[in-house]
């Protein structure tokens, strides 16, 4: 008999060893939820970083810290008084001094011809561009002079400022209306060490942008034009001024104060634009 | 339970993958400057080196030249030596930087004078970038001693260049009616001097009255109108071999004159009967051509830098007005609207304005607008300022500024944008100045 069982005792064997194979019912609720949880839960999270922005409403990122408010006090007393009235300012004319200078004397020579302009011999050499060969000299004089620049002597160059600090990626999510502030201080600090030359014909000549990278104290790191502007490929003796003006005011206002806990906000500043037209609108 | 845990793998390694792109992209601050504060430059400018033992007081006048010429424009603020930390010895060696930026000092002018053996005077100079910590410049001059002046002219004109990116002006003269004597019976004279008021020289005698003196190009010439005969007329005055001659013999008085650009005209207001047009003179051919027909008083011509229009005043529109014409006569327009009467139009060396002499009741003043009417400002704000004479670089003008009551007039010069108003020394008097080109 013992080849031959029942039908039916063989189905309830099978019914039995598929039990066996199939998660018991006390245990399944239990793996099902924590796999649930942990199922969404990755979905909830990926969703999350992956549209981190559309969650983030600008009230949930706009907290404002007290520097914060400092700030924007600053600049906001820069923005509403600007230094530069708007009518042409005039310098007052200087008192006349206790001893007024002495009035030239005139020669009285009657109606005498001016003595010829005297020729100079003039020897003009620039130290040689960065990026291109010197002209030979053409003159004697010329070569002297290059002897006498070339006699300069170095001294090493002092660091200027420090290191640049290191690359930490903060302020996730930061939109540019966490900026604003940064950029008003930033300006409200450069606008004072500002004087761009203002006499070109054409004020777009003016216009010049930077790089610069700031330490975080506030000091220059890095400090290039902005390659492949207008500015930087023009020679013009404008645009050169211009452009030098900038960057004394650059290096001179340093170090700039800005709020430390958002270093990664403005270690980068990309373009610093200077742009001096409103200035010179009559 | 496999699949799970591969569906699992699959979101983390979304997740994984999705963070770099949630992080912001690097975008750096972007901050445009647009006011700053217009301040004139700080430079340190110690008295030039003594290349030999008779060179200190050349170094010393030299400097000081160099110093009151870039005081004098507004834009730079030449640093009193005495807070000087470091002592310049050697023209060859790199500046301590750090000691000159201690003194705020942004730019920084090492010289150097020496006599040679032939007798001549070597200036060399160096201008540095304090912040930069580079060289900007470097130029030689030699020239006889009695020069000294001169070549601190040309140093100054090098560096106001380098720094502002304009051609200087400080190497030019300026020509006056020197006036002296009482109020009924003044005695005007033709004078000459430097920019800086330094070399004052009579060019006539007084014996009659002379006006408007304007310089031709080269700065060799000067055409001015003058009472010899009780007839106005205009003259030429060569200063290199003081010769002076008549300029055409017409019947009628001839005022006002104006060189163009190239030197080779003249344009000219001739009177007749009763009538004022103006007309322009080939100086080659003496051939004279009238550019406008007006029944009105039309006068004060001024050439556009390129040749091609004459500013002029005219008020054949009831008050005086300034208007515009091709050289040739033709497209004649008006280009001020402003308020009051407004005249003497000069033209810039750079093209882009146009300074006049407004009058508001009995009150003149000295403004600029662009040649086609528009921008127009006033600069100056005496009580009576009017005749404008450009600097060459068209950044600077002079003109005539008398105080109420007719107490003499005065020269004065002022910057395009209106700061910077301050006189210019003259010997007495002093009217009508005409600015000359950079000298050559």
């Amino acid at each position: 008999m013992s080849s031959s069982q029942s039908p039916t005792r063989n189905k309830v064997a099978a019914q039995a060893a598929l039990r066996r194979q199939r998660p018991t019912t006390a245990r399944g609720p239990r793996f099902g939820v924590v796999g649930s949880v942990l199922f969404h839960g990755l979905i909830f999270a990926a969703a999350l970083f992956t549209f981190h922005r559309n969650f983030e409403t600008p009230e949930d990122s706009h907290v404002v810290p007290v520097d914060l408010v400092t700030i924007a006090n600053q600049t906001n007393v820069t923005a509403q008084a600007p230094p530069t009235p708007p009518t042409p300012e005039k310098m007052d004319i200087p008192p006349s001094p206790p001893t007024p200078p002495p009035e030239p004397e005139m020669q009285d020579v009657e109606p005498a011809p001016i003595p010829p302009v005297p020729k100079f011999d003039v020897a003009k050499e620039k130290p040689p561009p960065e990026d291109t060969k010197p002209v030979p000299p053409k003159k004697q004089q010329q070569d002297d002079f290059n002897a006498l620049l070339n006699k300069l002597t170095t001294p090493d160059k002092p660091v200027k400022t420090a290191k640049a600090g290191p690359r930490v990626i903060q302020g996730v999510g930061a939109g540019n209306m966490m900026t604003a502030d940064i950029a008003d201080a930033l300006r409200g600090q450069i606008y004072r060490c500002w004087s761009p030359p203002t006499g070109a014909p054409d004020a777009r000549d003016l216009i010049v942008d930077y790089d610069l990278s700031l330490n975080p104290d506030g000091t220059v790191s890095r400090l290039q034009m902005t390659p492949g502007t207008a500015a930087a490929a023009t020679g013009s003796a404008y645009t050169r001024a211009a452009a030098e003006a900038a960057s004394r005011a650059i290096y001179e206002c340093q170090p700039y104060r800005l709020p430390q806990d958002r270093y990664s906000l403005w270690r980068e500043i990309n373009p610093l634009r200077f742009d001096p037209r409103q200035m010179m609108e009559p | 339970m496999k699949r799970f845990l591969i569906l699992c793998a699959a979101l983390a390694a979304l997740l994984v993958g999705a963070l770099p792109a949630s992080t912001p992209a690097w975008a750096a601050l972007q901050v445009d400057v647009n006011q700053g504060n217009v301040q004139p430059l700080p430079i340190a400018i110690p008295d030039f080196i003594p290349g030999g033992p008779n060179d200190a007081q050349s170094g010393v006048n030299i400097a000081g030249v160099v110093r009151a010429d870039l005081e004098r424009s507004g834009l730079f603020r030449p640093l009193d030596q005495h807070g000087f930390t470091e002592h310049v010895t050697n023209i060859n060696a790199v500046p301590g930087f750090p000691n000159w930026r201690a003194i705020n000092a942004q730019g920084l002018v090492t010289g150097q004078v020496t006599q040679q053996p032939d007798g001549r005077l070597r200036v060399d100079f160096r201008l540095w970038d304090v912040y930069g910590e580079s060289q900007m410049l470097g130029l030689q001059f030699f020239t006889t001693p009695e020069n000294w002046r001169r070549i601190a002219h040309m140093v100054s004109d090098a560096i106001y260049e380098r720094i502002t990116g304009e051609k200087g002006y400080f190497d030019t003269r300026i020509v006056f009616i020197s006036e002296n004597g009482p109020a009924i019976k003044r005695v005007k004279r033709l004078a000459i001097m430097d920019e800086d008021g330094a070399n004052p020289i009579f060019l006539t005698r007084g014996d009659y009255m002379v006006l408007t003196p304007r310089f031709n190009p080269t700065a060799q010439m000067i055409a001015y109108m003058s009472y010899i005969g009780a007839k106005p007329r205009i003259y030429l005055f060569d200063i290199e071999t003081g010769k002076q001659e008549m300029l055409g013999n017409f019947p009628n008085m001839t005022f006002s004159p104006r060189f163009s650009p190239d030197g080779n005209q003249v344009a000219l207001t001739l009177e007749t009967a009763g009538n004022s047009d103006i007309y322009l003179m080939d100086l080659r051919t003496r051939a004279i051509r009238r550019l406008t027909t007006d029944p009105a008083i039309d006068t004060a011509p001024s050439f556009s830098p390129d040749g091609r229009q004459i500013a002029f005043e005219s008020d054949r529109g009831s008050s005086k007005q300034i208007y515009v014409m091709n050289v040739d006569g033709s497209g004649q327009r008006r280009i001020s609207f402003g308020a009051g009467e407004n005249g003497t139009p000069v033209w810039s060396p750079r093209g882009d304005l146009l300074a006049f002499t407004k009058q508001q009741g009995s009150h003149f003043t000295i403004g600029v607008m662009h040649p086609d009417g528009s921008g127009e400002r006033m600069i100056t704000n005496g009580y009576h300022d009017e005749g404008p004479t450009w600097a060459p670089n068209g950044r600077v003008l002079m003109f005539t500024r008398e105080a109420p009551g007719g107490r003499g007039a005065q020269i004065w010069s002022v910057d395009v944008t209106g700061r910077n108003e301050r006189r210019v020394l003259t010997p007495g008097d002093a009217s009508d100045p005409a600015w000359s080109p950079l000298i050559q």
